[in-house]
């Protein structure tokens, strides 16, 4: 019974996936709607595969920049929310900035940080890690204000310091939300950095998804979405074997 | 006479709220000797979670003094020191467990905190889980095992760094009927045996009958004491006592006071 679920659990996408582009393809066939309007899967897959190597510098330019800027954000976030929320005198002084920071569409301060900081691989990067670190700052900040007042009273009644506090219940008391930040931050990392690609410089699959539109040609533009897609898978999976290796109990 | 093992002196507690001032205990005073077992009885909001919380350290006392073998405990704004805390095991409403610990773990955390290390306590860890029957689920984790389970590893927790006063928090009143009465019966046992002093807060009348030699009841607003009524119950206490006229005499004298203040108080 159980593997037989699990079997259906692979199959069952599988098929709705070959389902939905065998529609499309059948669509596209039948109407007979022009490859720069609505391209054939058949298109863009032959094309991702046929200029891989065309594709390659540019997968690799927007990987590089949404892990290393998702990966330079986890510490800081974690590093800034348990501060702020240990200090009462910190929370107040920061939380205002923290919050500005958040909702400020960031997109808006890249033509400002071009300016400051060119096109290169650090100007994109530091909006990267603006960005993700506000989205794994705030959850993390949930996480460690609704720790239990139950559970600072049992630390309390053993007399324990407030390192050990931290690391043997507050820190795991607040991994749920942690992870939902992290979560979150994949994302944003890469629809951050897929919008700082179109605005500035001419590597990375955003800049390439702008200059294939531009040439009309959509098969092309299409493949780099679907790279695109793939970077969001990977990040999304590093994410569900980190929760399946550290969170693995239940409230 | 003895020293007492716990006395408190003119014990007040204010809370400052944003909108108010509450005074949720109010010039309390007790003592109790070495190895008794007492109950504090009152409905909710009466403060009686509250002292035995100033008791632990947990919360700062507003005026008067604790003392615990003589010594004063409570000294504002500082935290109570190890070897005062290693003296008392708190036992929660709520088992309290920390889920992503094993059962095992969990009861073992006072003896990291604590420092206590070595075969001796590994010993007594297991000794415990033995004593309760949770020997085979050492290594659940606790969304695994009954309500009644996790309470009895709450309370084998608070005695794993063997303190000589347990403070119980309504400790079986999340549970129901049936096994609130057994783990009643279970920890007289365990009292009988150990000879630790234990402070029981309930809202229970009949469970403070059965188990105290010495009831506190409190009163609300402001939460102080009202009356201490003296048991003359003979131990072993068994649960065919409840039917016995003098502890219908003494639940009903309970009763009594119990009944001025709510009627009086709280409607």
């Amino acid at each position: 019974m159980k593997t037989k679920s699990r079997i259906t659990s692979i199959v069952a996408p599988v098929v709705t996936f070959v389902l939905i582009f065998v529609a499309w393809e059948i669509a596209c066939r039948v109407t007979g709607v022009p490859s720069w309007f609505v391209p054939k899967p058949s298109e863009i897959f032959h094309s991702m595969v046929v200029d891989f190597q065309v594709y390659l510098p540019h997968i690799l330019v927007t990987l590089q920049c949404v892990l290393i800027g998702f990966l330079i954000a986890i510490p800081v976030g974690l590093i800034v929310s348990t501060l702020i929320t240990s200090f009462p005198l910190l929370n107040a002084a920061m939380s205002p900035y923290i919050t500005f920071l958040v909702t400020t569409p960031l997109i808006s301060l890249i033509p400002l940080l071009m300016l400051a900081m060119g096109y290169g691989m650090s100007m994109r990067i530091t909006v990267v890690v603006i960005q993700a670190f506000a989205v794994i700052n705030m959850n993390a900040c949930t996480g460690f204000n609704n720790v239990p007042t139950i559970r600072r009273e049992l630390m309390q009644s053993v007399g324990a310091s407030r390192l050990q506090t931290y690391w043997k219940m507050i820190l795991p008391s607040a991994a749920t939300d942690i992870i939902t930040g992290l979560r979150l931050a994949a994302i944003f990392a890469t629809t951050t950095c897929i919008s700082v690609e179109y605005n500035a410089g001419n590597t990375g699959l955003g800049s390439q998804i702008i200059k294939y539109s531009q040439y009309m040609k959509t098969p092309e533009s299409f493949a780099c979405i679907f790279y695109v897609t793939i970077i969001g898978l990977i990040m999304y999976a590093l994410i569900s074997i980190i929760q399946k290796k550290i969170v693995n109990w239940q409230e | 006479m003895q020293e007492p093992k716990i006395k408190f002196s003119h014990v007040t507690k204010q809370f400052e709220t944003r909108s108010q001032t509450i005074l949720a205990v109010k010039d309390y005073s007790m003592e109790i000797q070495p190895g008794e077992f007492i109950s504090i009885l009152g409905p909710s909001g009466c403060g009686k979670s509250t002292l035995i919380r100033m008791l632990d350290g947990i919360i700062d006392t507003t005026e008067g003094d604790i003392f615990i073998d003589g010594v004063k405990v409570n000294h504002k704004g500082k935290k109570m020191p190890a070897e005062v805390l290693r003296k008392m095991g708190f036992i929660f409403q709520q088992p309290n467990m920390l889920p992503w610990r094993t059962v095992r773990q969990n009861v073992a955390l006072p003896l990291e905190v604590f420092g206590l290390k070595g075969p001796e306590w590994e010993k007594r860890v297991d000794e415990l889980l033995e004593m309760v029957g949770l020997t085979e689920y050492a290594n659940a984790r606790p969304n695994e095992i009954s309500g009644g389970m996790l309470q009895r590893a709450g309370v084998i927790r608070a005695m794993v760094h063997d303190p000589e006063i347990l403070l119980m928090d309504e400790p079986f009143g999340a549970l129901d009927e049936l096994t609130r009465e057994q783990m009643n019966m279970e920890l007289l046992d365990i009292w009988s045996k150990t000879g630790k002093t234990i402070i029981f807060i309930t809202h229970n009348i009949e469970e403070s009958v059965l188990l105290s030699s010495r009831v506190y009841v409190m009163g609300t607003n402001p939460g102080r004491l009202v009356e201490t009524v003296t048991l003359d119950l003979p131990r072993p206490r068994t649960l065919s006592m409840i039917t016995q006229e003098k502890f219908i005499e003494y639940r009903q004298l309970l009763e009594g006071y119990i009944g001025e203040i709510d009627l009086s108080k709280i409607k």
